[in-house]
């Protein structure tokens, strides 16, 4: 899902920047009230092991490939405005490090994978919880939903993007159905991983779950 | 910053088995990114690859064969995220 240089024209490429920024700067605001130094820790750590996992490319015959994005997992871990923080470090080492998605199109990337993805699977993890409770099989399968849905929703959003911009050859009628569609198949690998994470932490580790999920008692 | 040795040790495993999937399989079924698929065939002009700005391009580490590039270049991604992770941690502390 990193959109490299030359997909995105100026206007785009700004309009995403500016998204990024604006948000950025909310979650920051928003961040600061419960950052504490074992928390930032946790992010640290946390973003870590996304960055690792987005390495192990899983490549299908064809020539393409999946791997797991972890927004969802950001999310339901550390909230969406810390989550936020985690993919943005990834993506923002991803760029610069290794000129993995395109520097022009870094607003578009986070706005994808760092906003969309992490805001999208917090809520939906949270409604299910809230909704059906926070007994262990309610969560595994909260936790699919939101992984799959965050990465449906982060493909759309990709598909609008380039489809929108004049540097891309396909209008919205193409990109819009083909990116959601390959998401939605690959988002079921994603929603797989998310929950399998969290049934592990939820006996393992609970405390490494957000507070900010509120379960109904 | 307190960093778990389990955690750390798990992501190391990560990196360490990770040319398995991004470098060795991928040779074998001709993969690229899907976006990147998508802008050799249309054409697309990825104008940054002129002006390339790191010596990791694409997680690679010039002079070393691409399995062992990869660990290390996924060795260097982590202790980046983790060094930007420590100065977060410091300024939170001064706070």
């Amino acid at each position: 899902m990193h959109i490299p240089d030359g997909f995105l024209d100026l206007t785009t490429s700004a309009i995403t920047y500016a998204a990024f920024l604006v948000y950025g700067g909310y979650a920051f605001k928003k961040m600061r009230a419960n950052l504490t130094p074992e928390r930032t820790s946790l992010v640290s750590v946390l973003a870590a092991a996304i960055f690792a996992a987005q390495m192990l490319n899983w490549p299908l015959p064809g020539g393409t490939s999946l791997h797991f994005v972890g927004g969802a997992l950001a999310g339901i871990m550390v909230g969406p405005w810390l989550g936020f923080l985690a993919i943005f470090l990834v993506l923002l080492v991803q760029c610069l490090v290794f000129h993995d998605g395109g520097i022009t199109a870094l607003g578009a990337n986070v706005l994808n994978m760092a906003i969309i993805d992490v805001l999208v699977s917090y809520l939906v993890y949270r409604t299910l919880v809230r909704t059906f409770g926070g007994k262990g099989p309610v969560r595994v399968a909260a936790a699919f939903v939101s992984g799959w849905s965050g990465i449906v929703l982060a493909g759309a959003a990709c598909g609008l993007e380039i489809g929108y911009s004049p540097s891309f050859p396909y209008g919205f009628a193409v990109t819009l159905p083909v990116m959601s569609g390959w998401h939605a198949a690959l988002g079921i690998i994603e929603g797989l991983i998310t929950a399998l994470t969290i049934l592990y932490l939820t006996e393992k580790a609970p405390q490494l779950i957000s507070p900010e999920v509120g379960e109904k008692e | 910053m307190i960093v778990s040795k389990k955690a750390l040790i798990a992501i190391l495993i990560l990196v360490f088995i990770s040319p398995i999937f991004g470098v060795i399989l991928a040779d074998m079924v001709g993969f690229h990114e899907p976006l990147d698929v998508a802008a050799e065939a249309l054409d697309l002009q990825d104008w940054s690859e002129d002006i390339n700005w790191t010596p990791f391009f694409d997680y690679t580490v010039p002079g070393l064969p691409a399995e062992a590039g990869y660990i290390i270049a996924g060795t260097i991604g982590i202790a980046v995220i983790l060094a930007i992770g420590l100065i977060i941690n410091r300024l939170v502390r001064r706070s």
